[in-house]
């Protein structure tokens, strides 16, 4: 097991806090909170536990590639099970939608 | 789902209403939840923001989930107040941890609070679990206890509602806590049975129990099968609706009359294992015709008695020894040939010994199989009855020596987890009658054994001997189920107390209530005997003075420190069982 760590800038704060997934195999699960008031800087503070060692670039690639489209603060947690990067980016945009009031 | 013909997944109904119908195999813990509470009504409790995870994963290198894979729902359904456990097959396959177990015990027990000052708060538990979580060996197994002395704890005053839908289904000690339920509720695509097929091949070979054979599997563990021998209430299609509807009733029709729960049914199991021969053993075709779906005492004739039996000198065991011991000049009478007592005016002491002529062949080893379980709930349902009227209730002395429960197809076939209901059913009645129930470990105690003979006890002595050894599961099979080699079990029980396989490692966990040292544990001596009466007189009057539920095991010192996560679940609970609803 790994954990990993990551900020990247973003613009807007999550305006929800919003749980999906589950840790099962092959899967995620991923808990967005906003930022705490008042906090000054905005950006994507990104940590990452995942049960498979070595893919530190996959998923620093798979991550800012979801932060350069979808622009969104706060404190995320991926808890995963070996998901691969399709899953990792649909369990993202999932989360996103949520949190900005949307259908998951 | 080979082999299960197609009409069975129909259970009644047409294709065009499976078509139509919402799947609930396929939604998760919190949309069954969700799925079967009242519109707007449901308040998760203790949710992943709240971050309780299990302490005992990552340090083993195992990504946590940050609600431990269990949901608590209040909310209502049809208007009643009820409380859902609900657990998620995703997450190490459903198994119960410490954290998870927690949860459901922990809910259990604040709904029977509320129902007893007056609001019935009725319970539902999604089952859909492998069984005790083997990286928290010891402290899984616990919890399963606590699970399932809390349904115990609530059923006689809201009823306690079981639903195992599959595709996990249940699987272990978690399926003795099924068959405590009320009402048992399960779909065709569910499975539920003691020992899994795997393990069971694992134990005893091919020969035994042929893991391949879906057929045989499902006519043995399957929804359908369990339904036809009057072990599952209602079997009910893959349909959210049907389950909402069936669920329902279910708590409508609320708590059943005292004594005709089918764990307390011990007439039934007894006549049950009368009409079966061992040595002959049924098909489960047979076994159905001989039993019925309904759950009442058989009329039929008892099966011939087997071959007459050698006058062999039983096999040495230490519970045969410390039974003989413990009580010189009494000697200790057969109930069976593998379950020895000894009644005095003050105690009663049970041992499940060594038979090998037993004619359940997978129980020859000193293992608690069927009959080993009815044996031990009529001695002590015996001495809860003849003590009802009395001012003080005797002891109760589970001596425990013992490899395991036994591993066989015609123990799945019959139910061995609802015959150690029945056993665990009347632990926890002479308990909480006021009966000091004292587990003594003097050799082994593994597993769903040591669940039915000796967890549900107030007070826990063990042996302080390296032959002591208290676990979820013998190492081999736990080293490969946890896809391990026995020494990287080993290396890393000594970073994770609950996996350690000694004894005071184990005696750290906050359920010892005395480690007791001796010279020669397989031949006691004098002074070893004097000792461990002793003990037993101190834990006995210990246990008449504390509480009769199992709150001790959380409020020891030792549990204090190790069992922090499990306190941290029962405070958040109580603190959030009442909170205004959250958004």
């Amino acid at each position: 097991m790994q954990t990993l760590t990551y900020d990247f800038p973003a613009g807007q704060a999550a305006p929800n806090a919003v749980h999906v997934g589950v840790v099962a195999s092959g899967d995620l699960e991923i808990l967005l909170e906003p930022p705490p008031s008042g906090a000054t800087d905005s950006s994507a503070s990104v940590r990452v536990r995942t049960s498979v060692d070595g893919f530190d670039t996959v998923w620093h690639d798979v991550l800012e590639r979801f932060f350069t489209h979808t622009s969104l603060a706060g404190r995320w947690e991926l808890n995963d099970f070996g998901a691969t990067p399709g899953v990792v980016t649909l369990r993202l945009r999932q989360a996103a939608e949520a949190a900005l009031g949307g259908q998951p | 789902m080979t082999g299960t013909a197609a009409d069975d997944l129909l259970a009644g109904q047409t294709w065009q209403q499976l078509l139509a119908r919402r799947s609930f195999i396929e939604l998760d813990a919190l949309e069954r939840c969700m799925a079967l509470l009242d519109e707007g009504t449901s308040r998760v409790l203790a949710g992943p923001f709240a971050r309780l995870e299990s302490p005992w994963l990552e340090p083993q290198g195992i990504t946590p989930q940050s609600d431990d894979g269990v949901v608590i729902a209040r909310g209502t359904i049809g208007g009643a107040p009820v409380v859902i456990a609900a657990i998620e097959q995703g997450f190490q396959g459903g198994a119960t941890g410490e954290v998870s177990g927690a949860k459901i015990s922990q809910a259990l027990g604040l709904a029977a609070a509320e129902s007893r000052s007056g609001t019935p708060v009725a319970a539902v538990i999604l089952f859909e679990t492998g069984g005790v979580r083997l990286q928290e060996a010891n402290l899984g197994l616990n919890a399963v206890a606590e699970i399932c002395s809390a349904i115990l704890d609530l059923r006689p005053h809201a009823p306690v509602i079981g639903v195992i839908a599959g595709t996990v289904g249940s699987f272990g000690g978690m399926s003795i806590a099924a068959a405590l339920c009320t009402r048992l509720i399960a779909t065709p695509q569910a499975r539920i049975g003691l020992n899994g097929p795997a393990v069971i091949e694992q134990e005893h070979g091919i020969g035994e129990f042929d893991s391949s054979d879906h057929t045989l599997i499902w006519a043995v563990d399957g929804g359908k099968a369990r339904h036809a021998i009057g072990v599952v209430d209602d079997l009910v299609p893959d349909d959210a609706d049907l389950l909402r509807g069936t669920v329902l009733e279910a708590i409508r029709v609320g708590v059943v009359r005292a004594g005709q729960n089918r764990s307390q049914r011990v007439d039934v199991l007894a006549s049950r294992l009368a009409a079966i021969d061992a040595a002959h053993p049924p098909t489960p075709d047979q076994l159905r015709q001989i039993v019925g779906a309904t759950y009442e005492p058989l009329s039929v004739r008892p099966a011939a008695p087997g071959p007459s039996r050698h006058d062999h000198t039983p096999p040495r065991s230490r519970g045969r020894t410390w039974l003989s011991a413990l009580n010189e000049g009494h000697p200790p009478q057969p109930i069976i040939s593998s379950v020895l007592r000894v009644t005095n005016e003050a105690t009663l002491y049970l041992a499940v010994v060594p038979d090998p002529e037993n004619p359940y062949h997978c129980a020859r080893n000193g293992e608690v199989g069927l009959t080993e379980s009815l044996a031990l709930a009529q001695a002590v349902r015996e001495v809860v009855d003849a003590d009802a009227a009395a001012a003080t209730k005797r002891a109760i002395v589970a001596v425990v020596d013992l490899p395991s429960q036994a591993y066989g197809q015609l123990e799945e076939l019959v139910g061995l987890h609802q015959a150690m209901a029945v056993t665990v059913d009347a632990y926890h009645a002479a308990r909480t009658a006021g009966h000091p129930v004292i587990a003594l470990v003097v050799g082994t105690a593994l597993s769903g054994g040591f669940l039915t003979h000796g967890l549900q006890a107030n007070q826990i002595l063990a042996l302080d001997d390296p032959g002591v050894e208290i676990h979820a599961m013998h190492r081999e099979a736990a080293a490969r189920i946890t896809l391990r080699t026995v020494e990287e079990l080993d290396s890393l029980a000594k970073i994770v107390t609950p996996l350690s396989y000694s004894v005071t490692d184990w005696a750290t966990l906050g359920f010892c209530d005395g480690l007791l040292r001796v010279d020669d544990a397989d031949a006691p001596t004098a002074t070893d005997i004097k000792a461990v009466s002793a003990a037993l007189a101190d834990a006995i009057e210990r246990a008449r003075h504390t509480p009769t539920d199992l709150s001790n095991r959380l409020d020891s010192p030792a549990a204090a420190h190790t069992r922090r996560a499990s306190r941290a679940v029962r405070d958040l609970l109580a603190a959030q069982w009442n909170a205004a609803v959250t958004p």
